[in-house]
């Protein structure tokens, strides 16, 4: 094995020790152990992603394993929403209580599971093979689902629920699409390393519907619309570490393996088809999520709905594969996933200087505490696209890329539905932080200054991407995806 | 696998569908991934078949050991009512299999038949979780589905790979336990496993 697949190897194997250790150390230093797991984890995972940008155009590509520009993006991307979301988590369990095991348990079952929710989590885009996507998949539900319901409360368990349910299904049915394509490669089920799949060969009809079960099925753990019910109740109710690993890191995983089987598949179904699903998916998703960008909702509602947005983004990227989308897919995973964690993360002290933001609207945040107003402004700013966003030059991006890949409709659609967003946002923006006021809780909000350090970190990054992007297409990391594509 | 075993399967599929009792559903449920275990045992040619098998029986009795403890231990005083009534549920699903049936025309398994009987196991499974509001009995779906699905890899031309079924069997009882933590959390806080009870969360 090569020094890259060891390091690829401890990515996952850091916070799956991690994980075992939470579960026998003392009570006192659960949460110490949790954090300093997440640090040793979040280097390794940052030691990958380095390395396997600065060799995108040399990947390691075997049948249980993929070391390349892709697994580097988003393993560095779990790796920074993981510790952010570490970090954050002591101020959320200094203040949360648990129902869903005994209190004094509570912080061991939250580390146990956020660590091992992360192993699984990280090794998603490391996969080699579809079979074990899957399996890496389907194991993220079972711990993720334990965080989604860790309040124990009637609402936090009803979304859990949902999300346990809906999700399985989804993926038994991805694993349905999988058996289809069992029978047309050589070595059953084990076959089905990316490269084993790019040259399967087989009866075209059956590999077109085993593609769209499998695609669809992998859409309802992407969270693409129409099966996208679990997603904005499961994002709401979940702790805000955790929702913002979920929406930052979870989706977008599952969106590698989604577009690493379109890219194989695509010699077998054809390009325009595998082209067009996405398309299909992207567009369905923006026109889903618009209406409800466009209504008063909770603060981590709004950004679950977001979510549903910024995926059909990304799906509309991945399907137009020009270098002008490829770079945009690149900026908008990254920028998405900093302003997106960043508003999870602003949740906790904002429910603690404002309860009823749990179910209703957060308006006029910026005049009660200004500090946290500036964290809510950056965070939704960013992901409404307001300029100088990486997310306005990623969409911009992504819509160029349409129109060179001769998808002229399809782009023109999307900048349009883009607009509506921009403008539902826009509104939410100005709502929270210059509305109407409302009775605020006295005192300093809990986890504030964790989250203030966090928003000046956050902002310089998204910046730096900002100014990064122009250069990206052209890029070899850029290119390296185009291979891929 | 005989048409007999296959028959049988799907009449234990439909079972699920419209059985009130969940005591009787986790039976069947575990009847049928026994059935299966035993037919892959029985056509066993490798070790690495012989494995696979036996990772579908251990699986079959340890998740029968947990869902009947959590019946047990969650006694309802009635029996959750389902939103749509048994009969009614029966057609629904049977005629989702025929629809899965018809719409997914060849694959590739070694007969025909055993390829409309996973098609049915996967729809009556889906019908199961979709139609029923019984917490416990949402989670059984899932389960026949995945009983339909290792029919489906037991029935492939060809060499299997034990990791991915071992894998396969692994994450259900991962999904299982936690789906058990929610369903005695719920049976908790409403003294019922109904998710009629789970309907606060709606824009």
């Amino acid at each position: 094995m090569t020094s890259r697949e060891w390091l690829a190897l401890s990515v996952p194997l850091a916070p799956a020790l991690a994980a075992i250790f939470v579960c026998v150390a003392p009570r006192r230093a659960v949460s110490p152990v949790g954090l300093a797991s997440a640090c040793v984890s979040a280097l390794v995972a940052g030691a990958l992603a380095a390395v396997a940008l600065a060799r995108a155009d040399d990947p390691v590509t075997g049948d249980w394993l993929v070391v390349d520009a892709a697994a580097g993006l988003f393993v560095g991307v779990v790796g920074v929403v993981g510790l952010a979301s570490a970090i954050t988590s002591i101020a959320y369990l200094g203040s949360a209580e648990t129902g869903l095991v005994r209190p004094e348990r509570g912080p061991r079952l939250y580390w146990g599971a956020f660590l091992a929710f992360w192993a699984v989590l990280a090794a998603v885009p490391l996969a080699g093979n579809l079979g074990v996507a899957w399996l890496l998949i389907e194991a993220t539900t079972a711990a993720s689902a334990l965080l989604v319901g860790f309040s124990g409360k009637a609402r936090a368990l009803e979304a859990g629920w949902k999300y346990l349910v809906l999700t399985s299904l989804g993926l038994g049915v991805a694993l349905l699409g999988i058996v289809l394509l069992a029978p047309s490669v050589s070595g059953g089920l084990g076959g089905l390393s990316w490269s084993s799949l790019a040259s399967i060969d087989g009866d075209s009809e059956r590999l077109t519907v085993a593609f769209v079960l499998l695609l669809a099925g992998l859409a309802a753990k992407v969270g693409w619309a129409p099966v996208h019910n679990w997603l904005p109740d499961a994002h709401s109710e979940a702790p805000p570490p955790v929702s913002a690993l979920l929406s930052g890191a979870l989706l977008p995983a599952v969106l590698v393996v989604a577009w690493r089987s379109d890219r194989a598949l695509a010699p077998a179904v054809g390009e325009n088809l595998a082209a067009s699903l996405l398309v299909a998916f992207g567009l369905v998703s923006l026109a889903f999520a618009i209406p409800f960008l466009w209504r008063a909702l909770a603060w981590k509602r709004l950004l679950a709905y977001s979510s549903l947005e910024h995926m059909g983004v990304l799906a509309l990227g991945l399907a137009f594969a020009t270098p002008l989308a490829m770079a945009g897919v690149v900026v908008h995973v990254v920028g998405h996933a900093l302003a997106k964690a960043l508003g999870f993360y602003a949740a906790t002290p904002l429910l603690s200087h404002a309860p009823s933001a749990a179910s209703r609207p957060a308006t006029g945040i910026g005049r009660t505490s200004p500090a946290l107003g500036a964290s809510l402004g950056i965070s939704l700013g960013t992901l409404a696209g307001l300029p100088p966003s990486p997310l306005f030059t990623s969409e911009v991006l992504i819509i160029a890329g349409g129109f060179q890949a001769g998808r002229t409709w399809e782009a023109a659609a999307a900048a349009a539905l883009l607009a509506l967003g921009f403008l539902g946002l826009g509104h939410a923006l100005l709502e929270t932080i210059a509305g109407r006021t409302h009775r605020r809780a006295p005192g300093s909000p809990v986890g504030l200054r964790t989250v203030i350090a966090l928003t000046a970190v956050a902002t310089v990054a998204l910046l730096a991407l900002t100014a990064a992007a122009p250069w990206l297409p052209g890029s070899d990391i850029v290119d390296a995806l185009l291979e891929t594509s | 696998m005989t048409g007999f075993v296959l028959w049988a399967l799907v009449a234990s599929g439909l079972a699920v569908v419209v059985v009130r009792r969940r005591s009787v559903v986790v039976a069947v449920v575990t009847a049928q991934a026994l059935v299966l275990a035993v037919a892959a045992l029985y056509e066993a040619e490798t070790a690495d078949d012989v494995l696979a098998g036996g990772a579908l029986a251990t699986r079959a009795v340890i998740l029968a050991a947990l869902f009947a403890g959590v019946v047990a231990r969650t006694r309802e005083r009635a029996p959750v009512h389902a939103r749509v009534p048994p009969l009614l549920r029966a057609g629904l699903a049977v005629v989702f299999a025929l629809a899965l049936v018809w719409l997914i025309p060849d694959i590739g398994l070694e007969s025909r038949d055993a390829e409309r009987a996973v098609l049915t196991l996967v729809a009556f499974g889906i019908a199961t979780a979709g139609l029923r509001r019984a917490t416990l009995l949402q989670i059984l779906g899932l389960v026949l589905v995945e009983n339909g699905l290792a029919l489906a890899a037991l029935e492939l031309p060809g060499e299997s790979s034990v990791a991915v079924e071992l894998g396969v069997a692994f994450d259900l009882m991962l999904v299982s336990i936690v789906a058990v933590v929610f369903h005695q959390r719920i049976f908790g806080l409403f003294g019922a496993g109904d998710t009629a009870a789970l309907r606060s969360l709606r824009d």
